[in-house]
């Protein structure tokens, strides 16, 4: 056994318990040593906390500076503030990673898409400055900032540089909002002179989406403001096989919140049907972040072989198994390889 | 037969509005602000690119700008003009602020969105 590392983990409610425990049983296969301590979150803990995020939550990330999180819901039109925005807020996780790469087994239209996206995190019309600002008007403040803008852009240059990725875009409507998606903008081609080995350059949001589903496989590495990226990481997980395989990371300074980005389907909590992978795929992500890269390449070969099998696979992929049958297929085939 | 958008408009319905405080929105380089409360307004919370960073737990890794926004609550009822003499004493105070958003209740509920 290697290095211990302690990650928080952060099952969340619906079916999030059932995926996070088959996940677990995965990476506790893959010969990594991990000490998880587990914390509560989301819709569960309003009755027991009165809060979607428990402070003793918050503490133990703080000391961790790795969490694994399941799938939360965020209650629409009330008063209770998303658990996952607020976890991006208390400790600045202003990068969201979000990977889009075809999965060789499920069958897509498109022979190649391997798209890193940054997304901004904390900035933009998350910025929850909203006012009634008369009894006919609602008005949200798109809040954008010069040292938020760059950081995003240094943070996404740095990172595809160690992955040797060749181009990285700015994604924008500058030609519209021209001083807030301007700034953000400005800053990206301030970063960009930094890394002068990568070709940087910059298109509109609208015309991004277009050519993300005429010709995905042009892109490389998109830098986004957080409302566009919002909605164009899920638009790239839909090319490559939809939530069900997006990982994501939501990465700051001094920490790192490793998750799926779908819901927590509760009508099927319980029922152990659920596919686990876009959890372990953000478990995998979470492994090289702590450079333990043996065992994620272990995970993700192993994963891919029963997928390509098809005999224990989920209900979403045209199989029949139950979530612990499809993880109990990926450690049998990660031991069968040792 | 009316058009779309008068139609739309004859929805509107009638709500109660009343003063309730002030979003004022500060430029310093000098962190976070502090304030005594000021008249019938007492500062409830302050705010840095959405976060908030006042009372309670702030993160050190936590970006902050030189631009707060500070929520001023009226501690009693108040109408427009308290708030120009509330703006009045926030600038002979020596604080530059670049706007105000008065806050309002409407039918009771507020018409306002909490800082993360």
């Amino acid at each position: 056994m290697g290095t211990q590392h302690v990650v928080t983990m952060l099952p969340g409610e619906g079916t999030g318990p059932e995926i996070c425990e088959a996940v677990r049983m995965v990476i506790d296969a893959s010969g990594v040593n991990i000490k998880w301590e587990y914390e509560d979150i989301g819709l569960d803990c309003l009755e027991k906390y009165g809060t979607l995020l428990p402070d003793k939550t918050v503490q133990n990330i703080a000391k961790n500076k790795v969490a694994l999180k399941g799938p939360t819901t965020t209650p629409i039109g009330t008063g209770h503030k998303s658990a996952n925005v607020t976890l991006r807020k208390v400790f600045d996780l202003y990068a969201n990673v979000r990977p889009a790469k075809l999965i060789p087994v499920l069958k897509r239209p498109w022979d190649k898409i391997d798209i890193l996206n940054f997304r901004e995190n904390t900035e933009d019309c998350y910025a929850a400055i909203e006012h009634m600002v008369s009894d006919e008007v609602a008005q949200c403040l798109k809040v954008i900032t010069w040292p938020g803008s760059y950081r995003i852009a240094d943070f996404a240059f740095k990172w595809a540089k160690e992955q040797g990725r060749k181009k990285v875009y700015c994604v924008h409507k500058a030609n519209i909002m021209k001083m807030t998606d301007g700034l953000f903008l400005d800053a990206f081609r301030e970063v960009a002179k930094k890394y002068p080995d990568i070709e940087s350059g910059d298109i509109i949001v609208d015309n991004c989406c277009m050519q993300l589903v005429r010709n995905p496989a042009q892109f490389d590495c998109l830098v986004l403001p957080n409302l566009y990226g919002d909605i164009l990481t899920d638009l790239c997980a839909g090319l490559v096989g939809g939530l069900g395989f997006a990982p994501g990371a939501n990465v700051g300074d001094g920490c790192a919140i490793f998750e799926a980005v779908h819901g927590s389907a509760p009508k099927y909590a319980g029922m152990k049907k659920v596919n686990p992978s876009a959890v372990l795929v953000s478990g995998v992500m979470m492994l090289r972040w702590l450079k333990e890269e043996a065992a994620a390449d272990r995970i993700t070969k192993a994963m891919f072989a029963v997928l390509d099998e098809r005999k224990h696979v989920t209900y979403d992929v045209g199989g029949t198994a139950t979530t612990d049958e499809y993880a109990q297929a990926i450690v049998d085939k990660m031991h069968a390889k040792v | 037969m009316p058009t779309f958008t008068e139609t739309a408009k004859a929805t509107k319905k009638k709500r109660e509005i009343k003063l309730v405080g002030s979003d004022m929105y500060i430029i310093t380089e000098k962190g976070i602000p502090k304030f005594d409360d000021i008249g019938p307004f007492k500062c409830e919370f302050i705010s840095n690119r959405g976060t908030k960073v006042w009372p309670g737990f702030v993160s050190p890794d936590l970006l902050q700008v030189n631009w707060y926004r500070c929520r001023f609550m009226a501690t009693k009822d108040v109408q427009d003009a308290d708030v120009n003499t509330f703006l009045d004493a926030l600038t002979k105070k020596g604080w530059w602020w670049s706007a105000a958003q008065k806050l309002w209740n409407y039918d009771g509920e507020p018409g306002f969105s909490k800082a993360y």
